[in-house]
């Protein structure tokens, strides 16, 4: 489904082969199992990464491809090299600053009124999957800069969690080079970073002292259970390597280590259609979220 | 309102006629199209169009624009058939609002309104498909119509509508919020008399006095699909030029049930997946509106 934007497809004849419904195909494949979804505009995109793939294999057409995700053997393990193809270097600093704007006009607002009334004055956020820790600092950087306004005379943190040892010790070191910091601004560089060389920066101890790096292993349901009373939790391009049934296990356990009325901000092409049903789509201004509504929340009202 | 100033509004949104720029192929072209799509002449349109240089050539762009992707149509008559009445229905009228407003009276300014008006169209239209809503080219028309009323307002009362959409975008608020505030009226009221006033179908109407006000028990379902469309438009980078503070629950909205009731199978559309084709839509619905109509502002 494609917003029908009248007669027929448009300017897709430059690269003929574009028009081949197999890319339809492996889109739709890729959106069955890792929830990641691209519009029929941008299939152009889809393809050259499909490209790349099918050069490594050897494939000589995108129909010969969809059978390496389809029917193969190894189509797992294919299913996540190309994966790996579409979110490849996405994470810097300020990826998604649509999420933030949300945080800052409405969900922060709504869960200082709503904890206010409880007399609690602590936020916690997760980035699950937080890779090399660009989500994380990105998070302290946007917490400390409320700190003084929305956040007056709150305390906050942040629990960042991998499964991989190697990004979680980058993420710990938290030196950047340009491509992290890319979006980072001059001013908020010099406030939370120090130079190490001419290239690289690294994040300063104010910045560490909010962030608990931590090994976890989302499917691992002891540890997941223990983790209780989160705000938001981000958990972006993760679910997407995941099997339907371990997806709804690990969003089943987002629910429950979340607080009534708190957030899960998934990767910008990511969906968790029929995937999970105990979250509620909310639209932000330029993103979506999904929200745990507190008890009682019964449909025809708004969050 | 109060009745007093609606017959105020009603008064000066009938001196609007009289101003040179209102196309004179708007009201002969909303009596036609009262008629039973089967029984009005294509040669009839043919001759409307043809009329109204400006319109024509505008007609003739968005013939021509990327999100028809035909080539090269060089002739009124050709663009007539091939859009086909109701869609040439739908960009006269948008074609003919657009020369309404002088260049020096635009508020919301062109380029955004016909980004959010064309988009909300488009995504109307395409909702209404999805649901299986019998007329989906009606639904169009009502997304592409629904702001007329922000128009009515640039006219009849451009300063006072300038401090008015200035403060709802320095508050990051809805229009009609602020309108009522500022005005006494808001774009769904002054649009509907516009509406009247021209004789427009009386679903499109509704939808134009009812999109903010999707709980209106009156209201069909049209006036929901478009209210929820117009919300979805407004979240992606289709709204009203500035960032509104939204969060937007569309499954728990009124419109939404509304439209369940009437269409059963919406409640497995993929609303996640929908948003994210309106993203791929957009550059394609950029680039319509800065060819059609926003070239002279």
């Amino acid at each position: 489904m494609a917003i029908d934007l009248g007669q027929g497809k448009t300017g897709l004849t430059a690269e003929a082969d574009l028009s081949d419904p197999a890319y339809l195909k492996i889109r739709d494949v890729i959106y069955q199992i890792s929830g990641i979804y691209q519009p029929e505009e941008k299939l152009y995109l889809l393809a050259a990464r499909v490209g790349r793939r099918m050069s490594a294999l050897n494939a000589k057409s995108p129909v010969e491809y969809l059978e390496h995700l389809t029917l193969r053997g190894n189509r797992e393990a294919e299913l996540r090299l190309l994966l790996n193809e579409i979110t490849i270097g996405e994470t810097y600093m300020f990826r998604s600053p649509p999420q933030l704007q949300a945080l800052r006009t409405v969900i922060l607002p709504q869960i200082i009124e709503a904890k206010l009334k409880l007399g609690f004055k602590r936020l916690r956020v997760w980035s699950a999957g937080c890779s090399t820790g660009e989500e994380p600092y990105t998070l302290a950087m946007f917490l400390l800069e409320e700190s003084d306004k929305l956040l007056k005379g709150w305390t906050f943190d942040i629990l960042a969690t991998d499964l991989n040892d190697n990004s979680l010790a980058v993420a710990k070191n938290g030196i950047y080079g340009e491509y992290s910091l890319r979006s980072t601004t001059p001013e908020l560089r010099r406030k939370y970073f120090t130079q190490v060389d001419d290239k690289r920066m690294q994040a300063s101890d104010q910045l560490k002292a909010l962030i608990r790096f931590d090994r976890v292993n989302l499917s691992d349901d002891s540890k997941m259970l223990f983790l209780k009373g989160m705000d938001v939790i981000f958990c972006c391009n993760v679910l997407i390597y995941f099997d339907l049934s371990s997806k709804r296990k690990v969003v089943q356990h987002f629910n429950s280590n979340l607080l009534p009325g708190g957030y899960l901000f998934l990767g910008h092409a990511e969906s968790l259609y029929q995937v999970d049903d105990s979250f509620r789509l909310v639209h932000f201004p330029g993103t979506i979220g999904y929200w745990k509504p507190p008890v009682g929340y019964s449909d025809g009202g708004k969050p | 309102m109060n009745s007093e100033k609606l017959n105020g509004l009603r008064t000066r949104i009938k001196t609007l006629e009289a101003m040179p720029t209102v196309p004179a192929i708007v009201q002969p072209l909303v009596a036609l199209f009262q008629q039973p799509l089967d029984q009005i002449e294509t040669e009839k349109v043919i001759e409307l169009v043809s009329y109204d240089k400006t319109i024509a050539a505008q007609c003739l762009r968005m013939a021509n624009s990327p999100l028809f992707g035909m080539r090269k149509v060089e002739s009124v008559r050709h663009a007539v058939v091939a859009l086909g009445l109701k869609r040439v229905q739908a960009i006269l009228l948008g074609c003919s609002l657009n020369s309404t407003v002088p260049a020096d009276r635009w508020v919301v300014d062109a380029v955004t309104f016909w980004r959010h008006s064309l988009g909300c169209a488009l995504v109307s239209r395409q909702m209404a498909k999805i649901i299986g809503y019998s007329d989906p080219e009606k639904a169009y028309l009502a997304g592409l119509l629904h702001d007329l009323g922000i128009l009515v307002n640039s006219l009849v009362c451009t300063e006072d509508y300038r401090k008015c959409v200035q403060t709802a975008s320095e508050r990051h608020m809805a229009l009609h919020l602020v309108e009522e505030e500022f005005l006494g009226f808001t774009h769904c009221q002054s649009g509907k008399v516009l509406g009247e006033h021209w004789r427009l179908p009386a679903d499109v109407i509704e939808v134009i006095e009812c999109h903010h006000d999707a709980g209106n028990i009156t209201a069909g379902p049209l006036a929901s699909l478009v209210h929820l469309s117009d919300l979805l438009c407004r979240v992606r980078d289709l709204g009203y030029g500035y960032y509104e503070v939204l969060g937007i629950d569309l499954a728990g909205d009124v419109a939404w049930t509304t439209l369940v009731r009437h269409h059963p199978q919406m409640v497995n559309m993929d609303l996640a997946r929908f948003t994210m084709d309106i993203d791929g839509s957009m550059d394609e619905i950029i680039a319509t509106v800065d060819t059609v109509f926003a070239n002279k502002h």
